[in-house]
């Protein structure tokens, strides 16, 4: 890595330049490694001049693409009105936005001017767009971008600086630059440890936040047992899979596909859409379905939502209400089998009178509540009794006690667009059902169609 | 039942047995092949004929039938020459001491009259077919079911059965399948009952051997019964009696495994002795180091052990009327099958590298001992059935004092504060082993005193056990393992006082090794007990063990992240 041995290299020529006695005046440039020998100091306006002494930019001009005259018109055009820096990178793509195109904006930013000069609010604008261009989870451009910081500028070179928070503008906007890497959870290089040395110093707030994110990060990175990916499957069948391993969480539930989505086109020319219907069902959950009663109904409930971080899904549910504990069938112990005098396998209960104490006593939890079974659980396309009865229908070969059960589909409707109010009066008797509820929609949030 | 004396036999019996060690003895050490028999997974039939023309095919069965009629002791001592070949010890314990043991205990005299003269002498063999793929420890899940015909004179049988010994060549066998059964109030239940099948009724097919880790030589296959018609005549005991059919039947064999054990050893003490004695390094014979003189040690106090268990046991079963040793010969069978496989690991360790090879028999013994822990019900079951025995027979003393304690009558209340007092300030037990009427001998009275100490301890750890799981204690196995594991220890120490005792009063030969046997024996387990029964006392890891298993069971895989593994 360069970084490293950049760094070393300005620690070991700083101690130098101090053996020598001259003072640190001329500075080594972030690219390529210019040493300004001190007897030189009467070169003025040439290319290469040092940040902080105050002097005419005279640049000279090299072939220059749109996007750098786009740069030149805005600073000379000044007075024509205020040209933000948002603009740049409006400018710079209009239709897609890349990592690309970021990058090319902080390059030419960066070739434009070597005194870097409004670089605070360049990179504040930058933050800002980067969620546009789909960069703001990349560790790299956040690098390039702290590197639009100059270099051994800002460092403090006395204790008087260092007590009296040297150029805060610049340490806030750093500080900021930071803020938005652990806004999105992204963990610092090593690389950006030696550019923040570099540009601020070791003992800068910056370099502060980057040790405090540093101790935090790694600790909470595998805080979550039950992570999700940042990138969810864009196929809605694996999305489905995905989900419903997550809710049921037992190793055992296997997965069955009933549907895939595919289009049909019936005879009379109509495109008929079939929805995906994914299922899941465990051996315990089917042999509790066996053993279920066919006097009482089993219930399809649903959707219900499962947000994956900013997606929604919704699942549907085969379940059945708890039976009142008097008409619960205790399952009867042969006496022969389960015994004392036996010795195949040892007696399953004892003789005694006596209860367990109370400091043993851990079958009380406020937690377990009684509920009633849940036999399936399923995710389709869409959400009405159709589809539905297909997925019924396709979990009763594995369980054929289903054909003699009573199903009743208590389903709500799905998620919605908000109505307008135009729509809203054309339709207010759809709107009287029995045991339906509209849902409103929030806003601002991504969803699977359903 | 008593311990002390330790049981003996008569001198004529003696002289007897020994009429018939020796020709067996003889048998063994010259005509039996068992690297050949091992390597070919096959018992040739040449040695099978011998073992018939010793008449070792019938040893319990009474002279009328044609058997040998010994009692348990004497079944214990040719156990120890069996055992030297594992496959011929469990195709003979697979015929006798479960196959045809049905008939002999619960058949009638039509039954034994009728199949008894033939599997004495090895014309035909038995097999005991209780085991099927979806129930082995579990017996109350079988599914090998028995209907009855329209005409009521036959039993239609259907299932299977598997890892039957001998089930390739079985002609007998004792099968037990579930038979619908009106009982008493008139609801139709499923029993368990016990039938006598021929192979020759038809309708029994028997799958290819197993190819096994050890005792490679018995055949052990599936069988499958389709449509078998087995005669109601067949029926051993009573129709839906087969589950206390078979509860004697496995209790009665058990025990013959600790002598079987005791005689590989021994034989494995003279073979590694003799390595170990003209093996030189260092310019030491390996014999004068203290690690090899440790396992030689181990395994000479674990065959002394299982051999007193061992007799102690079928002594007391020899009794009169019919004892009910079930509880003590699981405990042999335990102690035994761990001590024989931890043996024979050693045996092997002494000749090191050369053990290991195929050139030795101690691979062999190894691979046959490691079926001891798993057959005739797991060492897990059983140690579960000991110590929930125990508990529901303390339990039924105790149940009252524990139930006036957990009321908190004050009076109780005193007087238990005061004998913990007194425990603390006089820490004297006094059973009445030692001392002038004591039936331990003198020399013994150190390891009598840590027996009767033991005991004593152990008694009011099972009463604290019961006072805070009650009945529950059903569920938590890591404590009766704990249980079974000090009842283990102290009915080997009352074996081993109780013979030594004897030995020193009689004075056989060597009882001087024998009392020093004994004395350390007797420090080791004592040291053991009390640390188990400090476990027990809440002092253990059971939590920590249970949340561990839980959590790996929950991912069914390992839980922690490679130590190479990094954050950032």
């Amino acid at each position: 890595m360069n970084a490293p041995r950049q760094l070393l290299r300005i620690q070991c020529i700083g101690c130098i330049a101090r053996f020598l006695g001259t003072p640190i005046q001329r500075m080594i440039l972030p690219t390529g490694a210019h040493l300004q020998t001190p007897g030189s100091q009467h070169n003025y306006g040439q290319l290469l001049r040092p940040f902080h002494c105050s002097a005419v930019c005279s640049t000279s001009r090299p072939s220059q693409t749109q996007l750098e005259k786009t740069v030149e018109d805005e600073t000379l055009n000044k007075d024509k009105g205020l040209v933000t820096h948002d603009d740049l990178f409006e400018r710079a793509a209009r239709d897609t936005k890349t990592k690309a195109d970021f990058n090319r904006v902080v390059d030419v930013f960066s070739k434009k001017d070597i005194r870097r000069r409004g670089h605070v609010e360049f990179i504040y604008a930058a933050l800002k767009k980067m969620p546009e261009f789909g960069v703001e989870r990349d560790i790299t451009v956040y690098n390039k971008l702290l590197d639009v910081f100059p270099k051994e500028v800002l460092m403090p070179r006395n204790f008087i600086q260092r007590m009296f928070n040297h150029y805060p503008r610049q340490q806030e906007c750093g500080v900021q630059l930071l803020e938005q890497m652990e806004n999105y959870g992204i963990m610092p290089n090593v690389e950006t440890k030696v550019l923040l040395a570099q540009i601020f110093g070791e003992k800068s707030h910056p370099m502060r936040k980057y040790q405090r994110i540093m101790y935090w990060f790694p600790k909470f990175k595998h805080a979550n047992p039950f992570p999700i990916p940042h990138v969810l499957p864009s196929d809605p069948v694996e999305l489905a899979r995905f989900s419903l391993t997550r809710i049921a969480d037992d190793l055992d539930a296997k997965i069955t596909i009933y549907q895939y989505p595919s289009t049909d086109i019936t005879e009379t020319g109509e495109e008929v859409m079939r929805p995906h219907i994914v299922g899941i069902q465990s051996p315990n959950q089917r042999s509790l379905l066996a053993k279920h009663n066919p006097c009482r109904p089993v219930f399809v409930e649903g959707p219900f939502p499962l947000w994956l971080r900013k997606t929604c899904v919704h699942y549907y549910l085969l379940r059945a209400d708890p039976i009142p504990s008097e008409e619960k069938v205790e399952e009867e112990f042969d006496p022969e089998m389960i015994g004392l005098e036996q010795s195949l396998f040892y007696p399953q209960r004892l003789e005694l009178d006596l209860e367990r104490d109370m400091g043993d006593d851990f079958s009380f939890d406020v937690d377990d509540v009684e509920e009633g079974p849940v036999y399936a659980m399923c995710m389709a396309g869409q959400g009405d009794q159709v589809t539905l009865s297909q997925w019924i229908s396709g979990l009763q070969e594995t369980c054929p006690i289903l054909g003699q059960i009573p199903t009743v589909f208590r389903l709500e409707s799905g998620p919605r667009e908000l109505q307008t109010t135009s729509d809203a009066q054309q339709t207010p008797e759809q709107e009287v059902e029995t045991d339906q509820i509209i849902e409103e929609e929030p806003l601002h949030s991504q969803r699977v169609k359903q | 039942m008593s311990v002390f004396p330790y049981p003996e036999i008569s001198k004529e019996e003696l002289e007897e047995l020994h009429q018939l060690v020796q020709p067996v003895e003889k048998f063994f050490n010259e005509d039996v092949d068992s690297k050949k028999i091992d390597h070919e997974a096959v018992i040739p039939p040449e040695t099978l004929n011998g073992l018939k023309e010793l008449g070792l095919f019938g040893i319990q069965v009474p002279e009328e039938y044609g058997g040998l009629g010994l009692s348990n002791t004497m079944y214990a001592r040719l156990g120890e020459i069996t055992s030297l070949d594992g496959a011929i010890a469990v195709t003979l314990a697979a015929h006798q001491a479960i196959g045809l043991k049905g008939i002999l205990i619960a058949g009638n005299d039509a039954q034994k009259a009728k199949y008894l003269p033939k599997l004495a002498t090895g014309e035909h063999i038995a097999a005991f077919c209780l085991t099927e793929p979806g129930s082995g420890s579990d017996a109350a899940s079988i599914q090998t079911r028995a209907t009855l015909t329209e005409d009521g004179k036959h039993f239609l049988l259907n299932g299977t059965k598997f890892w039957i010994s001998n089930g390739g060549w079985a002609d007998i066998m004792t099968v037990f399948a579930r038979t619908e059964v009106v009982d008493k109030d008139g609801q139709k239940k499923d029993k368990i009952t016990a039938f006598i099948v021929e192979r020759a009724f038809g309708g029994v097919t028997s799958g290819k051997p197993e190819d096994k880790l050890g005792i490679r030589g018995s055949n052990t296959c599936e069988i499958t019964f389709e449509d078998t018609k087995v005669p109601i005549e067949n029926v051993i005991g009573e129709v839906g009696g087969g589950f206390k059919v078979a509860m004697n039947i496995l209790n009665n064999g058990r025990f013959s495994m600790g002598s079987a054990g005791a005689g590989m050893i021994k034989r494995l003490i003279e073979l590694t002795s003799e390595y170990a004695g003209t093996r030189k390094q260092f310019n030491r014979s390996l014999s004068e180091f203290g690690m090899i003189q440790d396992k030689f040690a181990t395994m000479a106090l674990n065959a002394f052990v299982m051999e007193s268990m061992a007799y102690l046991t079928a002594g007391m079963m020899d009794r009169p009327g019919v004892p009910d040793c079930s509880l003590e010969a699981a405990m042999v069978k335990v102690f035994s099958s761990e001590g024989s496989w931890t043996c024979v690991s050693e045996a092997l360790q002494v000749l090191g590298g050369l053990g290991f090879t195929k050139n030795y028999p101690y691979e062999r013994y190894l691979r046959d001992c490691r079926i001891l822990q798993i057959f005739e019900g797991t060492n897990e079951i059983l140690r579960m059935y000991i110590a929930l025995t125990g508990m529901q027979y303390a339990g039924k003393i105790l149940t009252g004092k524990i139930k006036e304690m957990k009321k908190g009558n004050v009076g109780v209340v005193f007087e238990i504060l005061g004998k913990k007092l007194k425990d603390l300030v006089v820490k004297t037990v006094d059973f009445g082993l030692t001392g002038k009427d004591g039936v331990v001998h003198p020399s013994l009275t150190e390891s009598a005193k840590m027996f009767e100490q033991n005991a004593a301890h152990f008694g009011s750890t099972v009463e604290s056990l019961l006072y805070r799981y009650g009945k529950t204690i059903v569920d938590e196995q890591l404590v009766l393992k704990k249980v079974a594991d000090v009842l283990i220890n102290l009915y080997a120490m009352t074996a081993v006082l109780s013979r030594t005792s004897r030995s020193i009063s009689i004075g056989l030969r060597s009882h001087d090794h024998e009392v020093l046997l004994t004395n350390t024996f007797c420090k080791d387990a004592h040291f053991k007990n009390n640390f188990l029964l400090t476990q027990l006392q809440k002092k253990d890891n059971d939590a920590n063990i249970k949340k561990i298993a839980q959590e790996v069971l929950a991912k069914r895989a390992y839980v922690c992240s490679h130590p190479l593994d990094r954050t950032f």
